[in-house]
């Protein structure tokens, strides 16, 4: 089903379209007028995707690293370690949006009192260990099933990092969090809503592109050096 | 799976430990050393939340030196004698039961040799000790499966590096909890903290069981 799934054309023209989409429209659509966040709010159509693909991505992983332990399969082993790369990478630039973002409207690159921040930078810990893991066998089948292994800590973690923590606790600057209102409250005419959604499709769409050109490299790869 | 298969191993790990008080005795060393490095550090003289980090960090590190060699006994010719004599899921519950034992207790000596040099106040007891047990048991739960995997690569360096980004969360809620256990705060609140943890121990204590028998072969 996957692979039938990336092999299909429409959806990687479709990201592209949406992309395109919204890198045009969403510096042009009529934004609400706030104090303090102004024009930066367009940075909702590319700070927030960027979690949203992480999520997706190391989902994904979590999915083909149960998929290795079950049937032992090299090539699930192949996709669940370029989907986390793919990821590692949207997290980054998560985490590089953000900071861009929060020094226009909190004043600084790195906010302390906020747990959303803290957590990110954990859970991008958690998967830089899942890469050191890998690269520290030699063994190629030990190396599959230990990081399989992790790789499902790792998925349990990141969603409390992300997702429990944040809601625990008050000190949160983000909208939505701690007492803030959220962005529904301001896009009372649904203007961001118009290119948020798409733009959250396009980067997942992208995201997974390019994490299925990287595991037929891998994967051609491995046939030309008869490495299974 | 035969529960009292798994109280003979534990008895075994116990008796394997006594046998070697050495390394026991090593432990508590690092342990007291560790306090009084931080007890003449600050002069004697430490805030609650500084003294509940410091806490925290000596149990983390003497929890990945003592948890780190749980396997070790195991990576000779006594492997293949265990994994034939035993189902691996027996084998990984009684290092888990055995080693939330060993470091709850090992907190304790902990707790008690801070509270020499310190004196601090604890305002929740109860609250306080379940903490320690909850996040001596989170610990054992991830060390002890990682430890599983180093054993195998006889790269200790590894635990750290995979324990310490994925002990976070964890380490995060009990150091929210600790604080809670003495400051003035709201009763749910701290049942809520302590429910997150206990969850979040639960969940590692399952997947410890299911994951275990796909690291415990060749």
């Amino acid at each position: 089903m996957f692979e039938k799934f990336a092999r299909q054309f429409w959806w990687k023209a479709l990201s592209v379209v949406l992309l395109f989409y919204t890198v045009i429209y969403g510096f042009l659509v009529k934004i609400p007028e706030l104090n303090i966040l102004e024009e930066s709010i367009r940075n909702l159509f590319f700070h927030v995707p960027m979690w949203f693909s992480m999520m997706t991505l190391m989902a994904i992983n979590l999915y083909f690293s149960i998929a290795y332990l079950s049937n032992g399969k090299p090539r699930n082993d192949v996709i669940a370690s370029k989907t986390a790369t793919v990821g590692f990478l949207m997290g980054v630039l998560g985490v590089i949006t953000g900071a861009v973002w929060a020094r226009v409207t909190w004043g600084a690159w790195w906010v302390f009192a906020e747990v959303k921040l803290n957590g990110a930078a954990a859970a991008l810990l958690v998967y830089a260990a899942y890469f050191i893991l890998r690269n520290s066998f030699t063994d190629e089948e030990m190396k599959a099933r230990f990081s399989a292994v992790y790789a499902i800590f790792a998925f349990v973690m990141f969603m409390v990092l992300i997702n429990v923590i944040p809601r625990m606790t008050d000190s949160s600057l983000h909208p939505g969090n701690g007492g803030n209102p959220g962005f529904n409250s301001y896009d009372l005419d649904s203007h961001l809503r118009m290119v948020f959604y798409p733009a959250v499709l396009g980067w997942i769409g992208l995201a997974l592109w390019i994490s299925t050109i990287m595991i037929r490299l891998e994967l051609i790869f491995r046939k030309k050096h008869q490495l299974d | 799976m035969q529960f009292s298969r798994v109280a003979y191993l534990i008895r075994k790990e116990a008796m394997q430990e006594w046998r070697q008080r050495s390394t026991l005795a090593g432990m508590l060393v690092y342990v007291v050393g560790a306090s009084f490095i931080v007890y003449y550090a600050f002069r004697g003289q430490i805030t609650f939340p500084v003294w509940a980090s410091i806490f925290w960090i000596i149990i983390l590190f003497s929890a990945i030196h003592t948890l780190g060699r749980s396997f070790m006994k195991e990576a000779n010719e006594q492997y293949y004698y265990l994994r034939s004599m035993i189902p691996p899921i027996e084998l990984i519950m009684a290092k888990l039961i055995y080693n939330a034992l060993l470091l709850f207790l090992l907190e304790l000596v902990i707790f008690l040799e801070m509270q020499l040099f310190f004196g601090i106040q604890v305002d929740d007891t109860p609250v306080f000790l379940l903490t320690l047990f909850l996040g001596g048991m989170g610990m054992s739960n991830l060390f002890t499966l990682f430890s599983s995997i180093t054993a195998k690569t006889g790269n200790l360096v590894l635990l750290s590096v995979m324990g310490f980004p994925i002990i976070l969360p964890l380490l995060l809620l009990i150091l929210r909890l600790t604080g809670l256990s003495d400051v003035e705060m709201m009763e749910d609140d701290r049942w809520v903290n302590a429910g997150a943890v206990a969850v979040l121990d639960l969940i590692t204590f399952a997947l410890a069981l299911v994951l275990f028998p796909y690291l415990w072969k060749e």
